[in-house]
């Protein structure tokens, strides 16, 4: 399918005076993975509800796989949604809502619906009055990876779960990739994202700062280079990308090292290297790169 | 020495601890009811004010003392206007012509608002923080009552000071104030219990609800049966009665009230100190087997979620008229024999109350006001879905707003359109149990008469949703309920005829006596249907909140 799965051009929302998304320009390709990050009140949930059509943007426009989403009828059979704060009717059941949600849906799995909530360890049979922010959760998450809806949009959807939820919820992002759905996912649990995610974009202020793959993230920032040599101690002061040299100790040097390594080996070369231990940074410390430049 | 430091503390502007959460919490609840406080207070003052000053001296009058005594006697009239005393002294006039609905009023008011700030508040979870600080739920709820029970007071003080301004005599003003405000205690302290044992709050409403309605009803009987006056005793509004202000401005009913009041308060108290928060003494929490009826489309959704709201007023409604169905054989049998007394009806705005017809068309118009208000309170919970989030997974869903709109509309308008129907009926069974003559295709022609009214109402709180959807269900009211006072208070003080024409009543025919007004009921049902058709395009335009 050419058509990407989610596109944006110069979507803006104003509340009032405030900007809660500024001029943003975003594409999404179908079947990626695609994390959303930014701190808080970065206007993540503002996009989101832009996408759904809950809210109509002051300015720019979004569609999902090429229909207009102010057109929802059309552009939610493509889209199954779990909010950041899941509501659910408190006097209906777990059972009658996922009930609900997938006669009046974009089309559901049953087999895998059912599946699915066993392996959420979801009890149905409760009303949603008495679940917790979790289980609420769980019910909302069964919901849309039962649906066959080619793309997925999830607002911070395991902020509630235990690790052993997290880990049944990776496998479910893992299955709707392996089924070729995109998976567009909203979140502050940051090796979640790191470890599900293809593409990445953050969000700052209600502008995009940035969209690459983590790799390519990865390449952007620092890395943490430690050296041990037994020859004679380089001078790495002059190399380009090379920044906070210490030395730790005798015959040891610690350096951050951003772009590519080639004439930093070159250099270390002559200093006999006796081990080499690069730390690529993770992605909360790129996470908090870019949130420090905004405090700054 | 603690809070002498924290005193001095704050004195010096350091950052201490407060230490007068409660003052906070005073005025976080005053916030969330002054401004229907204010509507009640004036409307209770002003509609017995208007009433005492325009009292002119045609009903002594007319009415000889025996005329009078044959009044009272009639279990009919006693039935629906409460037994009537010193009807030739403004003050005695304005509290038998007033009384029941002002009391109505500030009741009704009393519990919505006390469930609203209570349990309503728990409910959507806004507790949690106020009850992880230093106050304790009991202490919570207190001071929330605290505040509410200022309103019934000052509305009672308010009456009394009207009543006094107006000429009539203070000892009667006095008690009929207090009387007022008793009730209105007793209203606070009864929906404070039901929201305590009640997890949700429609249910900790419906329970107030349904105990004031059953109130009513049991001075309504009391009055109507001789042998079952003692009934009055176990109402609120049968002990307000007998408390016969202007008359014998007797003390023990109002005690016995004050002491009902506040056994329930204690009760609420206690409740409050044994249940969790955010649960109620009556919980499910138990698994049930899930029941799959009517969630298969947005549509049926709606009727599900009207169903058991509908049987609620239903009951309520169907209790009424066979009630007024009952005692139209005697009532119309009274006026019929007494035409100084239907002259005087026709006068108040009450015409033909001689024949089944005409006094059953009278009351039918009463019906527009349950009808009208429960599809603006449907209308308004469809708008707190938003805030509360509930609708979001809904609107999430592969369907138009303007059709969950729709479904909502649709499932409103046959709420009313049951209502209506469940009235007419028990009116038809009322009147035909008594052996009287009213077709049920009369009484249905009756009681459909009012929809039109009733349709204004959805339309009007349609047009709220879309443009301010915090007013959904005061807008939505306004056509019956404010057309409803606009018409009463216009026509005892005479006002233009342009004013009381504003009034949707005024352009209701009295069906059965007479035949619809069907230019009136087109003009109407135009309006609803355009006040609709804006409402849901602002609906359709705007952003969802929450």
């Amino acid at each position: 399918m050419s058509e990407p799965a989610l596109r944006t051009a110069h979507l803006t929302k104003h509340y009032g005076r405030v900007p809660a998304l500024d001029d943003l320009n975003l594409e999404v390709g179908a079947g990626q993975v695609f994390g959303f990050l930014g701190p808080n009140g970065a206007g993540k949930s503002t996009t989101i509800r832009l996408l759904l059509g809950l809210a109509r943007p002051t300015a720019g426009r979004a569609w999902i796989f090429g229909v207009d989403a102010a057109d929802v009828a059309r552009a939610h059979r493509s889209v199954a949604y779990v909010p950041a704060d899941v509501a659910l009717w408190p006097q209906l059941t777990g059972a009658e809502i996922l009930e609900l949600l997938a006669r009046t849906g974009p089309g559901t799995d049953r087999a895998y619906q059912r599946e699915l909530a066993d392996r959420f360890a979801l009890d149905r049979t409760k009303p949603a009055r008495a679940y917790s922010t979790g289980n609420r959760q769980k019910v909302a998450l069964v919901a849309a990876f039962a649906t066959r809806a080619p793309l997925l949009v999830l607002d911070e959807p395991t902020s509630g779960l235990d690790p052993l939820m997290e880990r049944e919820f990776r496998h479910a992002v893992g299955q709707a990739r392996d089924r070729g759905q995109t998976v567009f996912l909203s979140s502050h649990q940051l090796a979640e994202v790191e470890a599900v995610c293809d593409r990445i974009g953050i969000l700052r202020a209600g502008r995009l700062v940035e969209v690459a793959t983590v790799a390519g993230l990865r390449r952007l920032h620092r890395a943490d280079v430690t050296v041990t040599y037994t020859g004679p101690a380089p001078d790495l002061a002059a190399v380009p990308g090379v920044d906070n040299v210490e030395t730790t100790g005798k015959g040891q040097l610690r350096f951050a090292l951003t772009g590519p390594p080639g004439p930093v080996l070159n250099l270390l070369a002559a200093a006999d290297v006796s081990t080499l231990a690069i730390r690529e940074p993770s992605l909360e410390e790129i996470f908090l790169d870019y949130y420090g430049e905004a405090t700054r | 020495m603690s809070t002498e430091t924290l005193r001095a503390g704050a004195a010096t502007g350091t950052p201490a601890l407060n230490s007068r959460p409660g003052r906070a919490l005073t005025r976080l609840a005053a916030r969330q009811i002054r401004r229907g406080a204010v509507i009640v207070v004036a409307v209770a003052a002003g509609m017995s004010a208007l009433v005492a000053t325009t009292f002119d001296s045609v009903l002594a009058d007319a009415a000889t003392a025996g005329a009078l005594d044959a009044l009272a006697a009639n279990p009919a009239i006693r039935t629906l206007f409460g037994e009537p005393v010193a009807l030739d002294d403004p003050g005695g006039f304005t509290v038998w012509r007033t009384g029941t609905v002002v009391a109505v009023i500030v009741g009704v008011w009393c519990i919505l608002a006390t469930t609203r700030i209570t349990r309503g508040e728990e409910d959507a979870g806004r507790w949690d923080v106020l009850l992880a600080g230093r106050t304790p739920l009991p202490a919570v709820l207190a001071r929330h009552l605290g505040v509410l029970f200022a309103v019934p007071v000052l509305t009672g003080t308010a009456i009394t000071v009207a009543l006094v301004l107006a000429g009539t005599h203070p000892a009667g003003a006095v008690v009929h104030g207090a009387g007022i405000a008793v009730l209105g205690l007793f209203c606070i302290d009864a929906a404070a219990l039901t929201a305590q044992v009640f997890a949700a709050r429609p249910g900790a409403t419906g329970a107030a609800m349904a105990l004031l309605g059953v109130g009513l009803l049991a001075r309504m009987v009391g009055d109507g049966v001789t042998a079952l006056g003692w009934l009055r005793w176990t109402s609120p509004f049968g002990l307000l009665e007998l408390t016969r202000p202007y008359a014998q401005n007797r003390l023990l009913p109002l005690l016995v009230l004050a002491a009902a009041a506040a056994a329930l308060l204690v009760a609420a108290r206690m409740a409050a100190g044994r249940r969790d928060v955010g649960g109620g003494l009556v919980t499910s929490t138990s698994g049930r087997p899930p029941r799959l009826r009517l969630l298969g489309s947005v549509e049926t959704f709606a009727v599900r979620r009207a169903l058991r709201p509908v049987a609620g007023w239903a009951t309520a409604v169907a209790a009424y008229f066979l009630l007024i169905g009952l005692i139209a054989e005697s009532l119309t049998g009274f006026l019929g024999d007494n035409p100084a007394f239907a002259d005087l009806a026709a006068q108040a705005g009450f015409a033909a109350l001689n024949t089944t017809e005409g006094y059953t068309a009278t009351l039918f118009a009463l019906l527009a006001i349950p009808v009208g208000v429960f599809a603006a309170v449907r209308l308004a919970e469809f708008a707190a879905l938003e805030t509360n989030r509930r609708l979001t997974l809904l609107a999430a869903q592969p369907v138009p707003r303007n059709r969950l709109l729709g479904a909502e509309i649709t499932a409103t308008a046959g709420g009313a359109v049951a209502l209506a129907t469940v009235a007419g009926f028990a009116t038809w069974l009322g009147v035909t149990i008594t052996g009287g003559g009213l077709g049920p295709a009369a009484a249905l022609a009756g009681t459909w008469n009012v929809l039109p009214i009733a349709a204004l109402c959805l339309g009007a709180a349609v047009l709220a949703l879309g443009c301010a959807p915090r007013a959904t269900g005061a807008i939505g009211a306004l056509p019956a309920a404010g057309g409803f006072l606009l018409q009463t208070i216009g026509q005892s003080i005479g006002a233009p005829a342009w004013v009381i024409d504003l009034s949707p009543f005024a352009h209701l025919a009295p069906v059965p006596l007479a035949e619809a007004n069907w230019s009136a009921t087109l003009a109407m049902a135009g309006l609803a249907v355009a006040l609709t058709v804006v409402g849901g395009y602002g609906y359709r335009r705007r952003d969802l909140r929450g």
